[in-house]
């Protein structure tokens, strides 16, 4: 029997000149396949257009005039270019809150990507009730975070929380997880909880992919199980890992539900994300609503994540070469 | 068969540890107000009346949630599964663009994306309505699916999109009796983050629902609990538990076929 | 570079495009509240939207069966409730887009903004009477002169304690006249192996009207926030953190949240509002007494008005009718028979003195709180709109005095910082 290649996940933003290895018999038959195309992909198109180019451009336009409550109500706001960017950088809390969001999501995800993969790798083993406690770990997405975050507050009480209990089994004096110092910390935890099950599924999903005739090979050839996982695992995870990344930073740079309920975002758990949400409310510290503000941070983050999406594309277009 | 043992020790013990938030929940739930505070391990000041409350008033919202959360799902196939065919398969203009907006996309402030939403429902009198609410958890999980489907699709073989054609199938004919079978697994996977993420979403639906009375969903439900200046927790908990359960069961199930692989490529060999 | 470029921005120029024309046949200039219109020139439509922010009183429940006897004939009263800050974010949405209800009842601080930007019509245009109601409790919704809206009550904050806790450690509650006195109870209480005092220091409104009547009762003044008086208030509770008299949630507790500490029996003193008062007269794990809160020197300190206020927002199409079911429904709801009904049923005193008298006489209960309310300070009254920017810088300095834990430098630090901005 062939020994066939091992087929690897494509990854969503391979080119689409796929279409040149289908059956495409001459200049009719390729018309046909993009009117063809055209016709599945429309209703997505004018979906993104409809829900997603219309906020986009209103999330630009409040960023570019000054806004207040009494503006936003009857118009006339007036046009002021970048001023607003150029305030909200200039604040002196700028740029902690643009540490501690890095901080936030690069320790979010990887401790996650990690933790999932461990797991994802561990649950492969199929003993038993593997399946059940698989979708066990998917149980905190069922929770209205409003419930979650509020339990992890109790749970970090400094007085009398289970966290504290926990840790004082280990001879460690309580800590005040919730204080300014430590909001950070403590946030990132309960982050990393909410995000285990995302990466578990899909990492699991692109290790079910990878052939086990690989693995029974290597193993013939007297590679240990972190060679094994090492040379095969990790090279032919790689398009699933990335996106998973990369879906993972996205959705961690917008996190605001976890860390409101919390902490409301004070001390050192500011995000961008939290910032926004508070100016855009008036909730948090200040009832104040800073419309143009919250939406001009909301720019900053869609330039962040505008420029990781082109870092997944030439990391892409690197591998393939 | 003692190896085999050893692991589902260790499974448990992780599934426990990851689960322990969710005991303390339903802890809370069994407990009296009075003694919410205490943190105590077990419910000791034990009581029902919370449960009593929430069979008594929760019963709808719960009912508006699922029918919502199974709009949202066949709202998000019928978009993302032709779209992501075309992308995979199909010579589609611009398609490298189209994925990059996606992603971009997802970035959009939900905060923004709510308001937006809200003045075009307040013209067309969408405002309070289950579809209106459908249309916008959609957008949840669209951008998500699409990107799921098209890498699965990609990893369909081409021969047997060739020998539907040479059948003389047409393209939609292909989609449906080739593609989509082929695509069960992913699709209960988005099935899945598709009910899930619009079971949990407050923001649209406080913004867009709000005087819809029992056309709310659960997460509206629970604010019932939350006064301008007195919160119930007990029942909160309660409603979370109580929600919760029918959506557990679901997983379990849909675990199944999602284990069997997201991206797995149709032909194995 | 990738050859992405050109291609993601066309598409993302046809988005924005796009984005443009969609704003254009759906956006638009809004629609213009309208300026005119009167109650009395109006007549009440079929259906009248009422928004509170009591979303725990459900559908048959004692207020909401209240509201909905208040329909006019012809008429359905259609409610619907949201927490306080979600309100009137809802509110400003709604107004924008020409759809405001009917009536709203909008907490007491949020009244100079909200008329400043342009969402309320004024108590004459709106033919609401506000006659009789006591002065201090008017205050927050009269701005630049105008009135624009009558209050639904009041509430108070005053320092409940837990009567069993205090006889056993030998306090008398009635010698607590001053804070030295009041911290001296506290020590008493903690040495008899209890915990001191709950309060809510949360980041935001809540915590800073917990905060208020300690540091009114200093004598500081909302205007300068680096005063020795404020610093003194802020060493007060920072204080009771650092030697663990107070809990450390106290940062990130909320009133409820605060209360359910107290109710776990562990605590002697509670910081907390007259919306719990039927709640501690009913409990039954331990007696609950209540005692204005001290201030520095002496026994009763100000302590913010607090309630919601009935307002109309303004309308933009059919003000007249609009406002004359706004006309209709509040009065029936704070004048005549149904006023003490409504303030019963919230749990709140009345605005007026009669109708108050008429509250403690049926329920005695009601009489420690009366003359905390009548001696209560709006937060708004001084400042007017501007109280928003300062309620947050106080909410920071609150908070950064929770955060040092006794440390007085740091306390100094962050209520100079405060008054900085």
């Amino acid at each position: 029997m062939a020994i066939t290649p091992p087929t690897r996940a494509p990854h969503p933003l391979e080119t689409t000149s796929r279409a040149d290895d289908a059956v495409v018999a001459g200049p009719h038959r390729r018309h046909a396949a993009r009117l063809a195309a055209i016709a599945f992909v429309a209703p997505l198109v004018v979906y993104l257009v409809v829900f997603y180019g219309y906020p986009l451009v209103q999330n630009v336009a409040m960023s570019l005039q000054r806004y207040d409550r009494a503006t936003f109500v009857s118009g006339g706001a007036p046009f002021v270019g970048l001023d607003i960017y150029r305030e909200v950088i200039g604040q002196p809390k700028f740029w902690r809150i643009v540490g501690q969001t890095a901080t936030f999501t690069l320790v979010s995800i990887t401790v996650q990507y990690v933790v999932g993969l461990a797991l994802a790798v561990f649950f492969q083993h199929n003993f038993r009730l593997s399946a059940t406690l698989r979708a066990m770990f998917l149980v905190p997405w069922l929770l209205p975070v409003i419930v979650s975050g509020t339990t992890w507050q109790w749970m970090m009480n400094p007085d009398n929380g289970a966290l504290n209990s926990l840790v004082g089994l280990f001879g460690v004096d309580p800590i005040w997880w919730l204080n300014a110092d430590h909001a950070l910390m403590s946030v990132i935890i309960a982050n990393i909880w909410l995000g285990i099950p995302f990466n578990l599924v899909i990492l699991y999903s692109g290790l079910q992919n990878i052939p086990t005739t690989l693995y029974e090979a290597a193993a013939i050839d007297g590679a240990g199980p972190w060679r094994r996982f090492w040379s095969i695992t990790v090279p032919l995870l790689r398009p699933v890992s990335l996106i998973t990344l990369l879906l993972g930073l996205v959705y961690t740079l917008k996190v605001v539900d976890i860390i409101w309920i919390m902490t409301m975002g004070t001390g050192t758990s500011q995000t961008l994300a939290t910032w926004s949400y508070g100016m855009a409310f008036g909730k948090g510290a200040s009832a104040v609503i800073r419309y143009s503000e919250a939406s001009a941070v909301g720019g900053i983050l869609l330039v962040i994540a505008l420029a990781f999406g082109l870092v997944y594309i030439a990391v892409q277009r690197k591998s393939e070469d | 068969m003692a190896r085999s043992w050893w692991k589902t020790a260790l499974a448990l013990a992780l599934t426990a540890v990851m689960l322990f938030p969710i005991y303390w929940m339903v802890n809370v739930s069994f407990t009296r107000r009075e003694s919410i505070r205490k943190g105590q391990l077990l419910p000791l000041d034990f009581t029902t009346d919370h449960y009593r409350v929430v069979f008594s008033q929760q019963l709808p919202y719960l009912t508006t949630s699922l029918l919502v959360g199974v709009g949202t799902v066949v709202l998000t196939l019928l978009v993302a599964a032709p779209a992501a065919y075309g992308l995979a398969k199909l010579p589609v203009p611009g398609g490298r663009v189209l994925s990059f907006v996606l992603i971009v996309g997802q970035m959009i402030p939900a905060v923004v994306m709510s308001l937006g939403f809200y003045a075009i429902y307040n013209r067309i009198g969408m405002l309070d309505t289950i579809p209106g609410l459908i249309l916008a958890d959609s957008t949840l999980a669209v951008p998500f699916a699409v990107m799921l489907f098209t890498a699965f699709m990609r990893g369909i073989p081409n021969e047997l999109i060739e020998a539907a054609e040479l059948d003389g199938a047409s393209y939609w004919r292909t989609f449906r009796a080739v593609m989509l079978p082929i695509s069960r697994n992913s699709a209960i996977t988005v099935a899945l983050f598709a009910f899930l993420w619009s079971w949990s979403d407050f923001l649209f639906a406080s913004t867009l629902d709000r005087e819809g009375g029992s056309l709310r969903p659960i997460t509206m439900g629970i604010y019932n609990y939350i006064g301008a200046q007195n919160q119930e927790w007990g029942p909160m908990m309660a409603t979370a538990v109580v929600a919760s359960i029918p959506t557990a069961l679901l997983l379990v199930l849909a675990q199944k076929y999602v284990a069997a692989g997201v991206t797995a490529g149709a032909v194995k060999d | 570079m990738t050859r992405l470029n050109p291609r993601a921005a066309a598409g993302i120029g046809i988005m924005v495009v796009s984005g443009f024309a969609l704003a254009g046949c759906s956006g638009g200039p809004t629609v213009a509240p309208g300026e005119s219109g009167a109650a009395s020139e109006g007549t009440t439509t079929a259906q009248i939207t009422f928004w509170d922010p009591y979303p725990q009183r459900e559908t048959g429940s004692e207020w909401d069966t209240l509201v909905k006897s208040c329909a006019p004939d012809g008429s359905t009263i259609v409610r619907s409730s949201a927490p306080q800050s979600d309100l009137f974010n809802q509110l400003t949405t709604a107004v924008k887009e020409g759809n405001a209800p009917d009536i709203v009842l909008l907490d007491n601080p949020m009244m100079p903004e909200a008329s400043s930007a342009g969402l309320l019509a004024t108590a004459e245009q709106a033919g609401i009477d506000t006659a009789g109601i006591d002065e201090n409790l008017l205050g927050p919704g009269i701005v630049d002169g105008v009135a624009y809206g009558v209050p639904m009550g009041s509430n108070a904050l005053g320092l409940y304690y837990n009567k069993n806790i205090l006889d056993a450690a030998g306090v008398n509650p009635a010698d607590i006249k001053d804070w030295a006195s009041l911290n001296t109870a506290i020590e008493k209480v903690v040495a008899s192996g209890k915990k001191g005092i709950t309060f809510s220091g949360v980041a935001g409104e809540e915590g800073v009207f917990q905060f208020e009547p300690w540091f009114w009762g200093a004598g500081a003044n909302l205007s300068d926030l680096g005063s020795a008086e404020a610093i003194s208030a802020g060493q007060l509770v920072s204080d009771w953190i650092g030697k663990g008299w107070a809990p450390r949630s106290a940062a990130t507790d909320n009133q409820s949240a605060s209360w359910d500490v107290f109710l776990t029996g562990d605590y002697g003193f509670a910081e907390n509002g007259s919306w719990f008062a039927a709640d501690a007269a009913a409990l039954k794990d331990f007696t609950v007494g209540m005692i204005p809160i001290p201030a520095k020197d002496s026994a009763v300190a100000p302590v913010p008005t607090g309630g919601e206020f009935a307002v109309a927002p303004l309308q933009s199409k059919d003000a007249s009718d609009h406002y004359a079911n706004a006309s209709s429904v509040i009065a029936c709801l704070t004048t005549g028979d149904k006023a003490t009904a409504t303030s019963e049923a919230l749990g709140y005193l009345s605005a007026k003195a009669d109708v108050r008298a008429a509250q403690v006489a049926a329920n005695a209960m009601w009489t420690p709180w009366v003359s905390i309310v009548e001696g209560a300070q709006g937060r708004t009254s001084e400042l007017g709109a501007t109280y928003v920017d300062v309620s947050a810088a106080l909410s920071q300095a609150e908070q950064g005095a929770l955060n040092a834990a006794g440390d007085a430098s740091g306390v100094e630090a962050a209520f100079k910082d405060a008054s900085g901005n």
